[in-house]
């Protein structure tokens, strides 16, 4: 064990965190298990990644999974075409008759490989296959890959820290789930919300913060919305709303909500939005 | 240690796995558990894989460590409405077993959930064919839940609890939206619509990717590799039809038809349509069903591809289903009874899924939902439903 495992993790500047995940993230550091985050989108599971990095002091590798993404290529690539330019032209340093120099590393192949321990976000896994997300978890579980086209197994020199978020677009493989501990981070309460905004917004003045929050929890209570605003869309709504000379806090008490489209990123939903709005405001 | 604990998640129906169990015991092994409250995290972290059990989890954590009751793992949440119309019915259990139209003893072996189930449908049945049956509600309705305080079947009340400790965590119930079980509410949309993404048609793997097969080919130094995608196959056509008739559909309503018109993009085309309790000669294409009309024999034209999906809680008087002049608006006299109608929707359509609001554990106390049953698929209107139901109109 390293001594970066002894470390235990307590939050970082920009990151609010509760004791519960807090826990969930020590205890799955000591097992030297991944741990799976779900969550609406925008509740902060990507930012975890990044306060951990952040507060414990270890490099961050993201490996951002796409649908269409292989297991190989997050492992690492064997760059034929490099190879094949160099061997009609000659005129690079490396050696075409060695293919390991065109072997690249790719996010877990770094990971793997990197000369102190990291933090390794995979971020939105539930985008891939289940044959993606179980052989990957094969590959975490063992440590180890390897390469066919040099014969070479790389096994990881540290044990980075695995941070697995989904947005739970499909349900995960059972075995999948097995090897990860969980953690579902719910929609922070006012009162949480309240803490989160201060973090972004130290010297945010508390009329705007108040009423900008009651305005957010009651715009999020709409019916039949399909995507609920959550806490960056409020982050960048305040934003706005302070880079707007002519905006008073009291506007948003009145039901007179600016820049909807903040909060708000599908036309429907804006439509409904905005219907609600003039209805209350009718009243 | 815990295994009991471990076998209660296993029997109300959690996904525990052994191995997760030994991790625990890892967990505990290392001292990183120091309190009840770490134990509370730590296990749920590592048993339990899904919020969607974070809700029962709760439970069997509040009974295993402070004796809560115990969650009954059929058990339906006691919705608001019914709650208030439980609370304001007085007390008196003789005269609701008489309104009900069964046995004061049968009355008591119910669990208060089913209870309610059953005297929704009921309530339902009356209303409906007393006309303006809101007066039943007023005239004398007694409640086995006020009599004593308590049905005697046990209604559940949250414990008291003593201070802000794991078990008091476990008691909030912070996660019960995210629980399957109950119904469709807003809060489970994102989830449903995730589930109605897989209402699309596929074909078979025969059309040649070029650049893939470039790529492939020459990865593999030259030896040709063709590599096939799967060919598009035309969109589905989807018709919806609503019971919007009788306030125990109203909370659905709109719900299911935001879930169909957020996905319409994904189908070449969607028709909504609807009826009140049940299907007569005519749907009916605005929600008011007065001005639009549509008679079902000119639903022979439409593609029999066409995924027909049908919401209602099917539950009515059985004349409104089998009667030949059983329909309750009186401009409504077809000479067919709706049973025929049915069928004859049922046959037009091969790929039909009936959703039903009402607990499946309470279908059997209705008649028409047996027979409805035995014409269309029926599932429950949960996530969980949700999904067989499409699977179902998968099907080829």
């Amino acid at each position: 064990m390293t001594e970066n495992a002894n470390k235990n993790f307590t939050g970082a500047t920009r990151y609010v965190l509760d004791d519960e995940l807090a826990k969930i993230v020590n205890i799955s550091m000591a097992l030297e298990m991944p741990l799976l985050l779900k969550g609406e989108p925008g509740t902060g599971k990507t930012m975890l990644a990044h306060a951990i990095a952040d507060s414990l002091k270890m490099p961050l590798i993201v490996l951002n999974v796409k649908s269409s993404m292989k297991l190989v290529e997050a492992l690492y690539q064997y760059d034929t075409l490099t190879r094949l330019n160099d061997s009609r032209f000659g005129d690079s340093s490396r050696d075409v008759s060695k293919i390991e120099d065109y072997i690249r590393m790719g996010k877990i192949g770094q990971a793997f490989t990197a000369a102190a321990r990291t933090v390794l976000l995979i971020d939105e896994i539930d985008k891939a296959d289940t044959d993606f997300q179980d052989d990957m978890l094969d590959v975490l579980d063992q440590m180890e890959f390897d390469i066919i086209e040099v014969d070479k197994t790389i096994s990881a020199t540290f044990r980075p820290v695995i941070i697995i978020t989904s947005n739970a677009k499909k349900d995960l493989s059972d075995p999948f789930l097995g090897r990860c501990n969980f953690h579902h981070i719910a929609f922070p309460e006012p009162d949480m919300m309240r803490k989160i905004i201060r973090v972004h917004f130290p010297n945010i003045d508390s009329d705007l913060l108040d009423n900008a929050i009651t305005a957010f929890y009651a715009v999020r209570e709409f019916g039949d919305i399909e995507k609920r605003p959550a806490t960056r869309e409020l982050i960048n709504w305040i934003r706005a709303l302070k880079a707007d000379p002519d905006f008073k806090p009291k506007q948003l008490a009145k039901g007179d909500l600016p820049y909807l489209g903040v909060l708000f990123k599908k036309s429907q939903d804006l439509q409904k939005a905005q219907s609600n709005i003039g209805r209350r405001r009718a009243y | 240690m815990f295994v009991d604990f471990f076998y209660k998640l296993k029997d109300v129906g959690i996904p525990v796995s052994p191995t997760s169990f030994l991790t625990l015991h890892k967990a505990l092994g290392n001292g990183l558990v120091n309190s009840l409250e770490d134990f509370y995290t730590a296990s749920r972290a590592i048993l339990i894989k899904s919020e969607r059990y974070f809700d029962l989890y709760d439970q069997v954590f509040a009974h295993s460590f402070q004796d809560a009751d115990m969650p009954d793992p059929e058990g339906i949440e006691l919705d608001e409405v019914a709650r208030v119309m439980l609370e304001a019915w007085l007390q008196n259990p003789e005269g609701l077993a008489e309104m009900l139209g069964m046995d004061e003893s049968a009355l008591l072996k119910l669990t208060p959930e089913e209870l309610i189930e059953y005297f929704k449908e009921r309530l339902k049945e009356q209303t409906e064919a007393h006309h303006g049956g809101g007066k039943w509600i007023g005239t004398g309705g007694y409640s086995p839940v006020g009599h004593s305080g308590y049905h005697p079947g046990g209604m559940r009340v949250g414990g008291i609890s003593r201070n802000r400790s794991a078990v008091k965590v476990a008691m909030d119930r912070r996660y019960k939206d995210y629980s399957l079980n109950g119904p469709l509410s807003s809060a489970l949309m994102g989830e449903a619509l995730k589930r109605l993404r897989n209402l699309v048609p596929f074909g078979p793997k025969d059309q040649v990717n070029v650049d893939e097969t470039i790529y492939q080919t020459m990865k593999n130094g030259g030896e040709i590799e063709i590599v096939f995608d799967r060919s598009l196959k035309d969109r589905l056509k989807v018709i919806l039809a609503i019971d919007n008739g009788g306030w125990s559909m109203d909370p659905y309503v709109p719900i299911v038809q935001t879930l169909f018109d957020y996905t319409r993009a994904q189908f070449k085309d969607l028709k909504t349509f609807f009826f009140h309790n049940t299907i007569y000669s005519t749907l009916w294409k605005d929600a008011a069903r007065y001005r639009k009309p549509q008679p079902i024999d000119q639903f022979a034209r439409f593609d029999p591809e066409t995924r027909l999906v049908i919401l209602g809680d099917a539950s009515m008087a059985p004349y409104e289903l089998m009667a030949t002049d059983g329909s309750i608006h009186l401009e409504d006299r077809s000479g067919l009874p709706s049973i025929e109608c049915l069928k004859f929707l049922a046959r037009t359509f091969p790929h039909a899924a009936w959703l039903n609001p009402v607990s499946a554990s309470m279908w059997g106390y209705t008649r028409t939902i047996a027979v409805i049953r035995d014409i269309f698929p029926m599932f429950e209107l949960t996530i969980d439903g949700l999904e067989q139901a499409v699977t179902h109109l998968m099907q080829k």
